[in-house]
């Protein structure tokens, strides 16, 4: 289906009953059912399970399939120290949907103060992380346990990462009155990211650090 | 069906119930180990289930 505008020289739609003249650009053709931002969702999640789901997959081969002890002696992984990360992590949620509820009731004070705290949490996760990994003893190169210990980890704090720079452009336009009641997409996009985020780190947290 | 990433609040409800799943499979896993097993596929299956239906 062609959907060019009326425009001399140009083929005409074949739903360009007469009279009615089209300006600007085309109307976009859609080949599927589905909406494209439902469809691009979609894809999101798609690749994202595929990729967490490929580090998995060889994080249960080697811990289940090889029966690799875990961690491997002599190394001990900081179950406490992850764990009150995973408390800060969780906050932030807590915080981030503060900081929504908060521009929905037309409270900006609350919202900026929900986006502060936000990112401040996941700045201190993101630095504790780090920390962790110059103390915990082992490199990615000590064996297949640490190998996957720093894959599936990392690439957890690499949306953290992606997940701090969507917060901090969130929380500049919050401290110059970006958002309002009736606009304020760009906070609940954030914001389900960052959920996001936080439900991939409880996974890993369970299956890395406690099970 | 519903969608976890259709608005802030439905990440936030989604965040909450995998917390909730992930002690449940953890507290069974420590009393047996089998146990933590049956508990995961249990909660995989009711999110599953959860999702798979829409609030009224």
């Amino acid at each position: 289906m062609t959907t060019y505008t009326h425009v001399e020289g140009l083929p005409h739609d074949e739903h360009d009953h007469g009279g009615h003249e089209h300006h600007g650009p085309p109307e976009p053709h859609y080949s599927s059912r589905i909406a494209p931002s439902v469809l691009g969702m979609f894809l999101f999640i798609g690749s994202e399970i595929m990729l967490f789901g490929a580090f998995f997959t060889a994080y249960f081969f080697i811990r289940v399939v090889n029966g690799v002890p875990w961690p491997t002696p002599p190394y001990h992984l900081p179950v406490y120290v992850a764990f009150i990360n995973t408390c800060i992590l969780v906050t932030s949620s807590f915080t981030m949907h503060w900081a929504l509820q908060s521009v929905k009731r037309g409270n900006p004070w609350g919202l900026r103060a929900g986006l502060l705290l936000t990112f401040l949490m996941g700045l201190t996760f993101l630095i504790t992380q780090a920390r962790e990994y110059s103390r915990v003893g082992f490199a990615p190169k000590d064996g297949a346990f640490a190998t996957i210990f720093y894959c599936l980890t990392g690439l957890h704090g690499a949306h953290v990462f992606i997940g701090l720079s969507i917060l901090l452009f969130m929380t500049i336009r919050a401290f110059r009155g970006h958002f309002s009641p009736e606009h304020h997409h760009g906070v609940e996009i954030g914001g389900i990211y960052w959920h996001f985020v936080d439900v991939m780190w409880i996974v890993v947290f369970t299956t890395v650090y406690v099970l | 069906m519903r969608n976890p990433l259709r608005s802030e609040a439905e990440a936030f409800r989604f965040l909450l119930v995998v917390i909730v799943g992930a002690v449940i499979v953890v507290v069974c896993a420590y009393a047996n180990e089998w146990l933590g097993v049956a508990a995961a596929v249990v909660v995989i299956a009711g999110i599953a289930w959860w999702l798979s239906h829409a609030p009224r």
